[in-house]
């Protein structure tokens, strides 16, 4: 076997694998603060994609432009969903909380899908930038891939950083930790809680922007995405970045190889059947996570 | 006394809210009330990617045909206006079936035209069959479809699975150099299964080799391995058949990992594809059922149509599905001459209808066995059709020097 | 007994149902159709997610395999009762293997891990032959809407029935205490994975015969449509709607949302989603617990019966009192003889050694308190002892009966009862059910649910919480748990008794009452006790001796009156304080 067809595929998978973590961050930080199944993740992310590529048709801004119009945008309907719709059921009890936060994330799925198939109609849509290839002996890299690439392994750096230096951050994962604990040593959880969801929701502006340079989205597509954004967080690690872009590295290339020594058909399948191997072995995750 | 009295309200509240959604009727086959079609379109949903912009062509469709006086029955010595009842089946079959149950009991609707797609195909017809309605289907392609020996159902799918791709073969039959082997990509998908599972016996048939027949998932986002095959293959033809989105990235990886071939043969090309990949579909060869300019009978209703629904052809070619399933219920009820199902059963069976596409006959399974496409071949950004040289508005460029 | 009530009105809905296919159109029998189904998948699913507490995302994999196993046996011919037959057997294998990786996880794990597994079987229906792939499973078009309207009747009457029993019966019990707390759960008697496999069982069974009748109603199957991630979510969103874990909480969300969702249908060209996912998001917000929880409904003079809570359905039966005090059994007198012993214990946790090397016997009939400083080890000891963690080497027999590798449950049945230092009460329960759920777990001698409801009031007397019979155990304040933790223990009819810090926070009187209590148990009912405490005053009344543990080993074992003059004791236990103040 050529080594360049090995390497090629690895580069395929880790841009993919790496595309996924950058879903699953923003679901991470929110899971790791407030414990709710938000099955709109994937679902605000698809529709910012969607919003982002619509921006791109009308304007053709440069895509960190249209990522920094998105950002404080996507970041406050966080803020606001979390703190109008989420931050009340917080004083209800654990039974109620964990039902209603998924009776209005599920609403909200079916609202942001809906609507935004009504505005911007439900046919797929992506930034249709390109730039040239570059070529290392047999292997082609995309410039776009490289950036992107480039661009989420900083991206990650400087947010694991931040989370672990900003007072945010730690306040985020003192949160993420103990929560009682947390406030007694007067982080106002409730507010954390909002900034996190704010700030998770910003992460999926840049995931959607980079998302939606690779790929197509459309409005109805969102849950696979969060489907595959919470099986990347069970591998890395509730709140940890580093954890999710590994596993999603990980996953990325297992698909990239099964399609090419097995069957193309059968890569999506051997992510989901990984994670279930994974927890049969180790019901705790990955292991970067501490056992309790 | 309590409980029963509460579970008495809750009936009685159960009750009423199924009344409201089930309004008073309307009467069969007369000669003064509108002839009714009933169909459902996937306007949200999962399909609705591709048939978001129906239910305003629909609505332009009875428009225009009452515009010219409505549906001309001999029967009843005048024109009567046509009204279409449109649903959301919301892309779920159990919805489509209950929805069309109520076309035929609550409102009373004369015909079914529609629906689309394997998933409602199989579901619908036999609601057809027990109602004695007929039903003309628009994008039903999976040729299974048409053997369960239902009585009052007819299809109008574009592609057709055997005559889909009858024209760019034997436009690669005439090129020089002649292309010797080919590479089937195909979407997990039953019509794009079929055509391949067709057409690649076909091709070894014509003399070809088949050096590849890929399956993917539409989940699959990273082609690589998939490019990396046809890089080590080396096929003259490759042959994808795919709905647009699902290909995006792969003509894409395709592209960026400088894959080589004669030509690059897209069999479901659209607009929609062209918008997100741009000049990385260059060259790309694709079939499309009609296109405004392509002269026939209805061509220049179907135009107007197209036109006033804002609908592009190229963006959604499965529209002349619908339009043919439409077109072909109004000429079956004005050859019958009488809103009288029967009537109509026996003029739609074996019959030949007008299309802007050519003549459209159904076989006696009630498939439209000869609908063909055009070739065409995206030159500087533009679709032309190359293929059949008497409508031909371009020359096919071969090999394609974008994929040298 | 007002249970006829329920069968006749039950009964009468379901003629009632049944008259519609010859009175109703057809469309108005599809409907409803689609409303028995999805209340089959709601109802179902609530037994898994509202009774054991576990949000199975799966659930409609299950729906789906059923499906795919009816058309597939169907299409080669096997006769059609047959087929569904197949449909329960092999969604129920699968059901099983799946609940052996899936039940290791829980909490949101559990979520997250169940939602991988639809894309999963849905991948596997595309790429299998058998399955057909993408074509799918084409039946031959036959029309049996009506055929399929009224086996779906009869699965509703089943599914309603089956509802009804997990209400009454003591397996019913066993997933709410699962729902609760496991650890609690097991320490009352109950094995929990079987209870949880079963359930998911039954309700994958259920879930398929959904999917069988729609499948068969639709004539063909595809992987979209019977795993499709987008409809997924719906039957979960009607059992949440109405009040998940409530009698008729299934019935009223898939009767408004089914009848909602078909009325925008009908009525709206566009945005129909949108307001229907509002008023999902609207409910959450504004009625976390689901409709029937609410205000509105609850206070209502009218339909308030339908948010009653599981615990109102169940009656106690009156009178049970066989013996004076407690009812529990006389134990054999063996006074003397050893109960437990416990060889060359030992139990860490990573590097940090809890228990170390002990070994020690407690004979019949004794009470012996176990002292010593935060961290010496002394609920480990009773944690390796109940089997809440399994020693890492030494052995343990009890009653001559070694328990090296015996579960929790096995502990509990073979007579050790416990307390938690930190109430483990099962929070949504009320008093009555938390000290009946031991009661119905006790092997050979299990009683009944209205039985041990019963026997609960004298165990409640017992400790004082008769007032608080029917109330909430997380409505307790912290005394009141503590009380309800021994009463718990109790009725574990324990033959040795773990009591760890019940008497911290007490007032002097109750600290008195509970020293009768323990001295009660002993010389009324033989009961064997060991009581972990830091209040000596309290030890002092009723011990026979103490054993001291400090770092994991014992240090003194004696007598009171010697223990408390010995040097080490004094030393390690009283902190070094004590040598300066001599």
């Amino acid at each position: 076997m050529d080594a360049s067809i090995i390497i090629q595929i690895a580069l395929g998978g880790i841009l993919l694998g790496g595309l996924y973590a950058m879903v699953a961050f923003g679901l991470s930080l929110i899971y790791g603060v407030a414990r709710i199944l938000n099955f709109a993740h994937g679902t605000l992310l698809a529709v910012g994609g969607v919003a982002a590529s619509a921006i791109f048709t009308a304007t053709a801004w440069n895509p960190l432009l249209i990522m920094a119009l998105l950002v404080p945008v996507l970041g406050l309907f966080g803020y606001v969903f979390y703190d109008k719709l989420l931050q009340p059921l917080t004083k209800r009890s654990h039974f109620e909380y964990t039902v209603g936060s998924v009776l209005v994330t599920v609403g909200a799925l079916l609202i942001l899908s809906d609507v935004a198939a009504w505005i911007a109609g439900p046919a797929p849509r992506n930034i249709p930038l390109r730039f040239e290839a570059m070529e290392f002996g047999d292997v082609i890299v995309s410039t776009t891939q490289a950036w992107i690439l480039g661009g989420i392994i900083v991206f990650t750096i400087v947010l694991h950083f931040y989370i672990k230096k900003s007072w945010f951050g730690r306040a985020m994962r003192a949160v993420t930790q103990d929560h009682t604990g947390a406030t007694i040593c007067g982080v106002q959880a409730d507010r954390v809680h909002a900034l996190t969801f704010a700030f998770g929701s910003g992460i999926v502006a840049i995931a959607a922007v980079l998302y939606t340079m690779l790929f197509p989205v459309d409005p109805y597509m969102g849950f696979s995405l969060t489907v595959k954004a919470f099986t990347i967080i069970i591998l890395g690690g509730i709140g940890n970045l580093v954890g999710a872009l590994i596993a999603g590295i990980f996953l990325g290339l297992a698909e990239g190889f099964t399609s090419f020594f097995w069957a193309t058909q059968w890569a999506p399948a051997i992510s989901i059947v990984l994670l279930l191997v994974i927890l049969v072995i180790f019901p705790q995750g990955f292991g970067w996570r501490k056992s309790k | 006394m309590k409980y029963t009295i509460g579970l008495f309200a809750l009936g009685t509240a159960a009750l009423a809210a199924t009344s409201l959604i089930t309004p008073a009727h309307a009467t069969v086959g007369s000669c003064t009330e509108p002839v009714t079609f009933g169909t459902t379109i996937s306007s949200t949903g999962r399909y609705s990617t591709l048939a978001d912009k129906w239910r305003n062509m629909t609505i332009e469709f009875a428009k225009m045909i009452n515009e010219n006086g409505g549906v001309n029955l001999k029967g009843c010595g005048k024109k009567l206006p046509l009204k279409i009842i449109i649903y959301d089946d919301q892309s779920v079959p159990s919805t489509a079936v209950s929805l069309f149950e109520r076309m035929a009991t609550v409102d009373k609707v004369d015909f079914f035209v529609g629906p689309d797609w394997s998933a409602m195909g199989f579901p619908v017809p036999p609601v057809a069959e027990k109602h004695k309605i007929p039903m003309v289907m628009a994008n039903v392609a999976a040729p299974p479809i048409f053997k369960r020996g239902l009585k009052y159902m007819w299809g109008t799918p574009m592609p057709t699975v055997p005559n889909w791709s009858t024209r760019y073969f034997d436009m690669m039959s005439k090129q020089t150099p002649r292309p010797k082997t080919i590479y089937f990509i195909t979407q997990d998908n039953p019509v794009t299964k079929a055509l391949t599972g067709f057409w690649s016996k076909k091709a070894a048939s014509l003399g070809y080799k088949v050096l590849g027949n890929e399956l993917f998932s539409v989940e699959l986002k990273d082609f690589t391995s998939l490019v990396l095959k046809l890089r080590i293959r080396k096929p003259d033809i490759i042959y994808i058949s795919s709905f647009d989105s699902p290909s995006v990235p792969l003509i894409q990886q395709m592209r960026r990992l400088k894959t080589k071939a004669k030509d690059v043969h897209h069999a479901l090309l659209s607009g929609k594809l062209h918008k997100q990949v741009g000049n990385d579909l260059e060259g790309v060869t694709g079939e499309i059922p009609w296109y405004p300019g392509v002269k026939g009978p209805y061509s220049d209703f179907t135009e107007e149509l197209v036109k006033r629904a804002n609908v592009d052809m190229f963006e959604y070619p499965w529209t002349m599905s619908r339009i043919s399933a439409y077109l072909i219920m109004v000429q079956a009820v004005e050859r019958a001459g009488t809103v009288d199902r029967e009537k109509v059963r026996a003029a739609l069976f074996k019959g030949t209808f007008d299309s802007p596409t050519g003549q459209i006959e159904f076989n006696e399974n009630g498939y439209a066995h000869k609908n063909g496409a055009f070739t065409l071949q995206v030159q500087n950004g533009k679709p032309v059709i190359v293929w059949p040289p008497e409508i031909a508005t371009g020359k096919f460029v071969y090999p394609s020097p974008s994929w040298q | 007994m007002s249970n006829y009530r329920y069968w006749l009105g039950g009964a009468f809905v379901l003629a009632a149902l049944a008259l519609i296919p010859t009175s109703g159109s057809a469309y108005t029998t599809t409907l409803l159709f689609t409303m028995l189904i999805s209340y089959t998948l709601a109802q179902s699913w609530d037994w898994v997610g509202g009774e054991a507490g576990y949000i199975n995302l799966a659930h409609f994999a299950f729906y789906g395999i059923g499906a795919y196993a009816f058309c597939l046996s169907l299409l080669n011919g096997i006769p059609i009762a047959l087929c569904f037959v197949i449909a329960v057997v092999v969604t129920s294998i699968v059901a099983l293997v799946v609940s052996f990786p899936l039940f290791r996880l829980r909490g949101d794990y559990f979520a997250f891990a169940t939602l991988a597994i639809l894309p999963l079987t849905e991948l596997l229906a595309f790429n299998f032959d058998f399955t057909g792939g993408a074509d799918g499973v084409v039946l031959p078009p036959k029309y049996v809407l009506f055929e399929a309207y009224y086996l779906a009747i009869g699965l509703v009457g089943l599914t309603a029935i089956a509802t009804v029993w997990l209400i009454r019966t003591r397996f019913g019990y066993a997933l709410k205490a699962i729902r609760n707390d496991e650890e609690a759960a097991e320490i009352c008697g109950i094995r929990i994975f079987p209870a949880k496999s079963g359930v998911l069982i039954m309700s994958a069974g259920f879930a398929s015969l959904a999917g069988a009748l729609q499948g068969w109603q639709l004539s063909y199957i595809d992987p979209t449509t019977v795993f499709g991630l987008d409809v997924a979510l719906i039957p979960i969103a009607m059992a949440l709607l109405g009040g998940s874990g409530l009698l008729w909480g299934a019935v009223v969300g898939v009767i408004i949302l089914s009848l909602f969702n078909q009325l925008l249908i009908v009525s709206l060209p566009i945005l129909q989603t949108a307001i229907f996912g509002l008023l999902l998001l609207l409910i959450g917000r504004y009625m976390p617990g689901g409709l029937l929880r609410s205000g509105i409904i609850r206070n209502n003079r009218w339909i308030g019966f339908l948010g009653r809570e599981h615990d109102r359905f169940v009656k106690a039966t009156a009178g049970v009192t066989m013996t004076d005090g407690l009812p529990l059994p006389k134990q054999s007198d063996m006074k003397g003889q050893p109960v437990l012993e416990c060889r060359n214990l030992t139990m860490a946790f990573g590097g940090n050694v809890a228990v170390d090397n002990i070994s020690l016997t407690i004979n019949a009939g004794e009470i012996v308190g176990l002292v010593g400083t935060n961290g010496s080890g002394k609920t480990t000891l009773f944690n390796c002892i109940s089997k809440v963690f399994e020693q890492k080497s030494g052995d343990i027999i009890f009653l001559g009966q070694n328990l090296a590798g015996a579960r929790r449950d096995d502990a509990s049945k073979l007579g050790i009862g416990r307390t938690f230092q930190i109430p483990q009460p099962f929070s949504d329960l009320t008093v009555a059910e938390n000290i009946a759920m031991p009661l119905m777990y006790r092997g050979a001698v299990s009683a009944s649910l209205p039985d041990a409801l019963g026997l609960a009031t004298q165990f409640a007397e017992y400790v004082g919480l008769t007032d608080h019979l029917s109330a909430r155990a997380d409505s307790l304040n912290l005394q009141q748990k503590k009380a309800l933790e021994l009463a718990r223990a109790l009725a574990c009819r324990p033959r040795l008794l773990l009591v760890d810090e019940v008497a911290s926070g007490l007032t002097p009187m109750e600290v008195r009452n509970f020293v009768n209590h323990i001295r009660e148990l002993r010389d009324n009912y033989g009961i064997t006790i060991i009581w972990v405490e830091h209040i000596f005053s309290a030890l002092a009344q009723v011990v026979d001796r103490v054993i001291v543990m400090e770092q994991g080993s014992i240090i003194a074992d004696g007598p009171l009156d010697d223990v408390v003059r010995d040097e080490r004791v004094l030393r390690t236990y009283l902190g070094s304080a004590a040598p300066e103040a001599v």
